[in-house]
């Protein structure tokens, strides 16, 4: 981990990694072990939490329930703004789901150390995000039961979907991201899964790790094929990383609508959906690292490297919020013109500064070492982010939608206590796999932390050999 | 299947003990160890995975059914707009690229599972629960005859347990 560099005027501490020993406080391979999967007992803390995602499940269910009853009006739609909280929450929804498979996919290519402790955790949240994502187009069409529609699939009717529209693209993409996030989580859990045969006593319990873990056994000939076919996985889904957010900002770039139709869509989606899924890996996370006593492991160099993936993500983001305002007034065509300006000192201006403020203005603090290496600052900073990445796509979908080509058009759009009820129900939703998750199966990777502590050696020191 | 485990606490050790029994023949070796490591797979010198057959034909099984799906279902039911193509590549292109993705990686998958030989039924023959935890091992597959040579070779390089299973 060449990047992780002991400041000199820092005291050297267990949770201070440094370029030759990552994780200074982790001895051996029993100790990973042991301190890892004692998380796995449950609390009662953890317990009220998992009631609290329930419960928060229950309104977001109850919401969806009333509106299949009343219609979808009682969602707060009026022509024109006929896509609101549904849409913007399934955009924030993928765009947290993009970090997990960066940390483990791209990250992992690119041999970046800092992802070892915290991938398992970001790519269960991946997955369990892209589920919670799924569920608001679903909700959003009205008849949630037409909607295998969208699927091309052989049917009584010889009908089949329009493949030009972006919304069976994203059906595909959508699929797929599921689909590749949920092995590639999988497949890093089998010698996981392993670990937690070996130690488990309860017989039943033992039969069904063993049939989690397809009897395996830790053999090289295990782990080569392993290596190998994590390595492929991982080459696999970087461009899927970078092709669904692509995918997801064309169901707006491919409307000729004032502020969407524009190419600069799929690189300022995935830079945001990078950016978004990192704020909410820390919100996860440092919490994590406290409760369960996990410091030495999510070290503060791995919270300072992940600030600076954040400030440059955050950066990235805002240039091209910059850019947008430039074309519209270098492209001289007076709709978008007077949408942008709509957007940022008109009828939706909060919502424009909101965004401003929480993407572009508070993650510049991350040019402080001090403010990197400060966990409870990046707490607070990812809440602010987590809030400012909503509203950014709020400012994409509402005044644009609001604020048309024709003045006769223009209109507002205030959303319901359903819509409230159904994000706070996404959430629900999303804790609820997560805290489920944190108690079941190891929270970091079992057998990547282990690779890079030395090996106890007979001969003197272990000495360290590069990933699987 | 007949041998003899060696349950080792050091990984230089178990190196030494499968360079050992390589050099004399003394029969087919299977090493363990709680996370992957080069020093095992160095001495045990096994042919290089083909598990990328797999990806390679699954991807492309997989971006040939993304276009032809999509390029089938729209001449299939065509949707007719002046000027525009009934069948467009580019746009199709999303469908190639995605279930070139999804069917290459599942295939990839498969391939490992096939490779290594999982799911196995059961994994108590050679094995010892200590392997996933912190301790090394090696499995030496052999002749009657041959066992307590093995059994020699592994206590001298410092197996904490040795045991003879069949």
């Amino acid at each position: 981990m060449a990047t992780l560099v002991q400041p000199a005027d820092e005291p050297r501490r267990p949770n201070i990694a440094t370029a030759d020993v990552q994780l200074p406080a982790v001895k051996d391979y029993e100790q990973v072990d042991n301190e890892i999967l004692a998380i796995l007992k449950p609390t009662k803390a953890w317990f009220f939490g998992l009631m609290a995602a329930i419960a928060c499940l229950g309104l977001g269910a109850f919401s969806w329930a009333y509106q299949i009853h009343q219609g979808l009006g009682v969602a707060g739609y009026n022509p024109p703004v006929m896509w609101g909280v549904y849409i913007i929450t399934f955009v924030f929804w993928v765009g947290i789901g993009h970090a997990g498979t960066l940390i483990s996919a791209i990250l992992y290519l690119f041999r970046a150390g800092f992802r070892t402790t915290i991938y398992r955790a970001a790519e269960a949240m991946t997955v369990f995000a892209v589920m919670t994502a799924g569920l608001f187009p679903i909700i959003h069409i009205g008849r949630p039961w037409k909607f295998f529609w969208l699927i091309p699939y052989p049917n009584w009717r010889l009908l089949w979907p329009n493949f030009k529209s972006p919304l069976v693209w994203d059906v595909f993409a959508i699929t797929t991201y599921l689909t590749i996030s949920t092995t590639f989580l999988f497949v890093g859990l089998i010698p996981d899964i392993a670990v937690l045969r070996d130690r488990e006593k309860n017989p039943v319990r033992k039969q069904i790790l063993a049939f989690l873990s397809f009897g395996w056994r830790n053999s090289e000939r295990e782990w080569r094929h392993f290596a190998r076919a994590y390595l492929f996985l991982a080459a696999f889904s970087t461009p899927l990383v970078l092709s669904v957010h692509s995918v997801v900002s064309f169901d707006f770039a491919m409307g000729i609508v004032p502020g969407w139709h524009t190419t600069i869509f799929p690189p300022y989606f995935v830079a945001g959906a990078i950016f978004s899924g990192f704020a909410m890996v820390w919100t996860i996370i440092i919490p994590m690292r406290r409760w369960f006593n996990l410091k030495h492991y999510v070290t503060l160099n791995h919270l300072d490297a992940s600030a600076k993936m954040v400030l440059f993500t955050s950066m990235v983001v805002g240039l091209a919020y910059m850019i947008e305002f430039f074309i519209a007034w270098y492209g001289g065509i007076k709709y978008e013109q007077d949408y942008f300006w709509n957007r940022v000192f008109g009828q939706w201006w909060w919502a424009a500064w909101i965004m401003l403020t929480c993407n572009m203005i508070l993650p510049l603090s991350l040019f402080s070492q001090k403010l990197r290496r400060n966990p409870t600052w990046l707490w607070i900073l990812s809440i602010f982010i987590n809030i400012g990445m909503w509203f950014e796509r709020f400012v994409i979908v509402v005044p644009s939608l609001s604020h048309d080509v024709e003045p006769w058009q223009w209109s507002s759009y205030v959303p319901t206590w359903v819509d409230y009820g159904m994000i706070i129900g996404s959430f629900g939703w999303f804790f609820m796999w997560f805290l489920l998750f944190v108690k079941q199966l190891p929270i970091m990777a079992l057998a990547e932390i282990k690779e890079i502590i030395p090996p106890r050696m007979k001969k003197g020191h272990g000495h360290h050999h590069g990933g699987h | 299947m007949r041998g003899m485990v060696g349950v080792f606490h050091e990984l230089d050790s178990t190196v030494d003990t499968i360079e050992e029994l390589k050099h004399k023949g003394l029969g087919k070796l299977t090493a363990y160890s709680p996370t992957p490591r080069h020093e095992l797979e160095h001495a045990i010198d096994p042919p290089e995975s083909p598990v990328r057959k797999f990806t390679l034909f699954g991807a492309l099984a997989g971006v040939t059914f993304g276009y032809w799906l999509s390029i089938w279902g729209s001449m299939y039911w065509p949707l007719v707009v002046g000027g525009k193509a009934i069948a467009s590549w580019l746009p199709y292109t999303v469908f190639g690229f995605e279930v070139m993705v999804m069917v290459g990686a599942l295939s990839t998958v498969f391939g490992m599972f096939y490779l290594a030989g999982i799911p196995r039924l059961t994994e108590t023959v050679g094995y010892d629960v200590r392997f996933s935890h912190g301790h090394y091992g090696v499995w030496c597959e052999c002749a009657p005859d041959k066992l307590a040579e093995v059994e020699q070779v592994m206590r001298r390089h410092g197996a904490v347990e040795v045991r003879g299973e069949r």
